[in-house]
C-alpha cells in the first residue's frame, strides 16, 4: 500500500494587499509554507507542531485541495491534490474548525445527515453512520442530536465537528487543532477517539496542535514547524533526546526583589517568570546541575531570596520546540 | 451522487430555517403585498387607477400583485444562487462543500428549488385571492396558470443564475456587485414595465434573460394581447439548456479562483 500522504517541497507565499490611506495600498509576500517535506502511513498519527502561523494550517489547507501550493507535490491517498482534487476529496476527512461551520437552524443530526448528502453516501448507510457516530461521540447524552446547532457550547461543536470528519469513513482524517479552546473532558475525548481510529481502525491521521502536552500524549510522529520550516521530526522520544544532554534545574522562589541579579554570573538560558506577587518560577538549562545547582541556591538565599522549591527535569517537549526553534536552550 | 439526497438535504435545510425562523415565514407572505403598496402609493402620486385602466385595460392592484409576485420568486431564486457562497463563507461551510465530492452543477442547480415550492406557497397568498376578487372563480385557474408559469420562469432562470453568481463571485466584494447586478435583471426582465414597451436594444438585451420570455407570456396573458406562447416557452427552454455549458464553466472558474487564493477558513 502506498503511503497515505506525500508531501514534497511544497512552498506558499501569500499576497496580503494592505491600504495605506483612501488611494495607496502596498502589497506584501508573505511565506507561509517553505518547501516542507514530509510522509505520514495508515494506522498513525502525525503531528504538525508550531506556534501561531508556523504554516500548519496553510499545510492541511493544501492537502485538503483548498489551497494551490506554488510549487512542490502533495499527494493523498496516492492523488495530487492538485490534478486529481476529486479523488483526493472522496478520500478524505477534514476538520478545520471548531466553532463554526455548520448550519444554525439545524440540529446536529441533521446537519450531519445535510453533509453526507454532499459527501455522496446513500441515505440509508448516512442513517446508520450517523448513528454510530452519535453514540461514539456521546452527542446523545450531550442532547446535541436534538438541540440546534446555534444553541451548542464548544465542545458540542467540536464533537459535532469531529463526527463531520468522521461521516464518509474516509481513510485519511486532517484535523486541524480539533481541541483548541476546548474543556478538558471534551478534549480528552476527542484525543481518545483519534488515537483509536488510527490504531484500530488504520486510518492516516494529521493532526495539528500548538499544545506539547497534546503532541506528546496523542501522536506517534511529530514534526515541529516553525516560520514554514519543519525544523524537527521524529517521535516525541527521539525528538528529546535529539537535543544536546541538558538537565532542567526548575526553582520556585519567593523574591525579595529582582531574582535575575543574583543568577546574571551563570551564563546559561535561564527563563524567570512571575507566578504571584513574589513568587517566581526559575528554569536553568544546565548540563551538569550537581556541580552548579548549589552555587544557585547559594547565590539566591544569599541576596535575600527564598528558595521554596527546587526540582532537577528531563527536557520536556516545550523545550525541545525552544531548542529547535530559537536555535539553542 | 443522486440529485435527489442533494435536493432532500436541501429541502431540510430551507424548510427548518425557514419554520424555527417565523420571521422569514412572515415576510414571504408578506413582501408582494408591501412591494404591491409601495408600488401603488408610488403611482397614485402621479395618476389615478383610471388611466392606468384606460391604457392598458387592466386593474393596477391585478398588474402589480403578479408583478410583485413574479419579481419575489425569480429574483428570489437567483438570490439563492448570488448569496449562498457568500453565505457560507460566512458561516465556515464553504471550506466543507469545497472540499467535499459533490457534483458542483448538480448542486447548485438543487440550491433554488426548496424557495420554489416556498413561493409556490406564496403564489396561494398573494395573488389567488386578488385574482379571486376581481375574477371569481375563473381568478382561481388564471393564478394556477400564473404559479405554474412563474415556476417556469424560476427554473428556466437556474443556469443562467448560476453563471451570472460564478461571474460575480470571481469579483473581490463580490455583494457589491451582487447589488447593482440585481436591479439591472429586474429592469431588463421587464417586471413592471413590459419589455415589449422598452427600446429595441432593452429588448435585445433582455432577450438573454431566459425567465424574461416567461414573464412577457404572463404580462400578455394578463393584458389580453396576442402572443405566441409556445415560442416564447420554447425559447425559454432551449436558453436554461444552452446556459448549462456556461454555468458549469463559471463554477469552476470560480471555484479554481477561491482555490489559488486559498479558502478562507471563516
Amino acid at each position: 500500500m502506498s503511503r497515505a500522504i506525500e508531501v514534497e517541497k511544497i512552498t506558499k507565499t501569500y499576497r496580503v494587499k494592505s491600504r495605506r490611506g483612501l488611494f495607496k495600498s502596498s502589497v506584501e509576500f508573505v511565506e507561509a509554507v517553505k518547501g516542507i517535506s514530509f510522509t505520514a502511513n495508515y494506522g498513525s498519527i502525525v503531528c504538525l507542531l508550531g506556534p501561531n502561523g508556523a504554516g500548519k494550517t496553510t499545510t492541511i489547507k493544501i492537502l485538503a485541495t483548498l489551497l494551490l501550493p506554488d510549487s512542490g507535490s502533495a499527494r493523498v491517498a496516492g492523488y495530487d491534490v492538485v490534478e486529481e482534487a476529486s479523488k483526493v476529496r472522496e478520500n478524505i476527512g477534514l476538520m478545520l474548525t471548531v466553532e463554526k461551520g455548520f448550519y444554525g437552524k439545524l440540529n446536529g443530526r441533521e446537519n450531519l445527515e445535510y453533509f453526507a448528502a454532499l459527501y455522496g453516501l446513500p441515505r440509508s448507510i448516512a442513517l446508520k453512520r450517523i448513528d454510530h457516530l452519535v453514540k461514539l461521540l456521546e452527542l446523545d447524552k450531550l442532547g446535541a442530536d436534538r438541540k440546534l446547532y446555534e444553541e451548542f457550547s464548544l465542545g458540542m461543536k467540536a464533537r459535532l465537528s469531529l463526527a463531520r470528519a468522521l461521516l464518509k469513513d474516509a481513510p485519511i482524517l486532517l484535523l486541524d487543532e480539533p481541541t483548541l479552546g476546548l474543556d478538558p473532558p471534551s478534549a480528552r475525548k476527542i484525543r481518545e477517539l483519534v488515537r483509536d481510529m488510527a490504531h484500530r481502525e488504520n486510518k492516516s491521521i494529521l493532526y495539528t496542535t500548538h499544545n506539547m502536552f497534546e503532541a506528546e500524549i496523542v501522536c506517534d510522529r511529530i514534526l515541529l514547524i516553525n516560520k514554514g520550516v519543519i525544523v524537527a521530526e521524529g517521535s516525541p522520544e527521539e525528538l528529546k533526546d535529539k537535543i544536546p544532554k541538558l538537565k532542567v534545574i526548575n526553582l520556585v522562589i519567593k523574591a525579595s526583589g529582582d531574582p535575575g541579579k543574583p543568577l546574571e554570573r551563570f551564563t546559561f538560558r535561564k527563563e524567570i517568570k512571575q507566578e504571584e506577587n513574589s513568587v517566581f518560577n526559575v528554569k536553568m538549562y544546565v548540563p551538569k546541575p550537581e556541580e552548579v545547582l548549589g552555587e544557585i541556591v547559594k547565590a539566591l538565599v544569599n541576596s535575600g531570596h527564598e528558595v521554596v522549591n527546587v526540582r532537577v527535569e528531563e527536557p520536556s517537549l516545550e523545550d525541545v520546540f525552544i531548542y529547535y526553534s530559537e536555535g539553542s536552550i | 451522487m443522486s440529485f435527489i439526497d442533494i435536493l432532500r438535504a436541501e429541502f431540510r435545510l430551507e424548510y427548518n430555517d425557514m419554520f424555527r425562523r417565523k420571521s422569514v415565514l412572515l415576510m414571504l407572505i408578506l413582501y408582494p403585498y408591501l412591494f404591491t403598496l409601495f408600488t401603488l402609493f408610488i403611482g397614485y402620486a402621479g395618476g389615478s387607477p383610471g388611466v392606468f385602466i384606460e391604457k392598458f385595460g387592466l386593474n393596477p392592484i391585478v398588474y402589480l400583485i403578479t408583478s410583485s409576485y413574479i419579481l419575489m420568486s425569480i429574483l428570489a431564486s437567483i438570490d439563492v444562487l448570488l448569496w449562498r457562497p457568500l453565505y457560507d463563507s460566512e458561516n465556515g461551510t464553504l471550506i466543507y462543500i469545497i472540499s467535499s465530492p459533490v457534483n458542483r452543477l448538480k448542486y447548485y442547480i438543487a440550491l433554488p428549488f426548496p424557495r420554489y415550492t416556498e413561493l409556490i406557497l406564496m403564489g396561494a397568498t398573494s395573488i389567488l385571492p386578488v385574482y379571486m376578487y376581481y375574477y371569481g372563480l375563473e381568478g382561481v385557474l388564471l393564478s394556477l396558470l400564473m404559479i405554474t408559469l412563474i415556476t417556469a420562469g424560476c427554473v428556466v432562470m437556474v443556469p443562467f443564475a448560476i453563471f451570472i453568481a460564478g461571474v460575480c463571485h470571481r469579483v473581490g466584494e463580490s455583494w457589491r456587485i451582487i447589488n447593482i447586478v440585481r436591479p439591472i435583471v429586474m429592469i431588463l426582465m421587464g417586471v413592471y414595465y413590459p419589455r415589449f414597451y422598452i427600446p429595441l436594444i432593452g429588448y435585445v438585451i433582455g432577450s438573454l434573460i431566459p425567465s424574461s420570455f416567461i414573464v412577457e407570456i404572463i404580462q400578455r396573458t394578463l393584458l389580453r394581447l396576442e402572443s405566441n406562447t409556445y415560442l416564447l416557452l420554447a425559447v425559454a427552454f432551449t436558453l436554461f439548456f444552452l446556459y448549462l455549458p456556461a454555468s458549469a464553466w463559471s463554477i469552476k472558474a470560480w471555484e479554481a479562483k477561491k482555490v489559488k487564493e486559498g479558502v478562507k477558513i471563516s
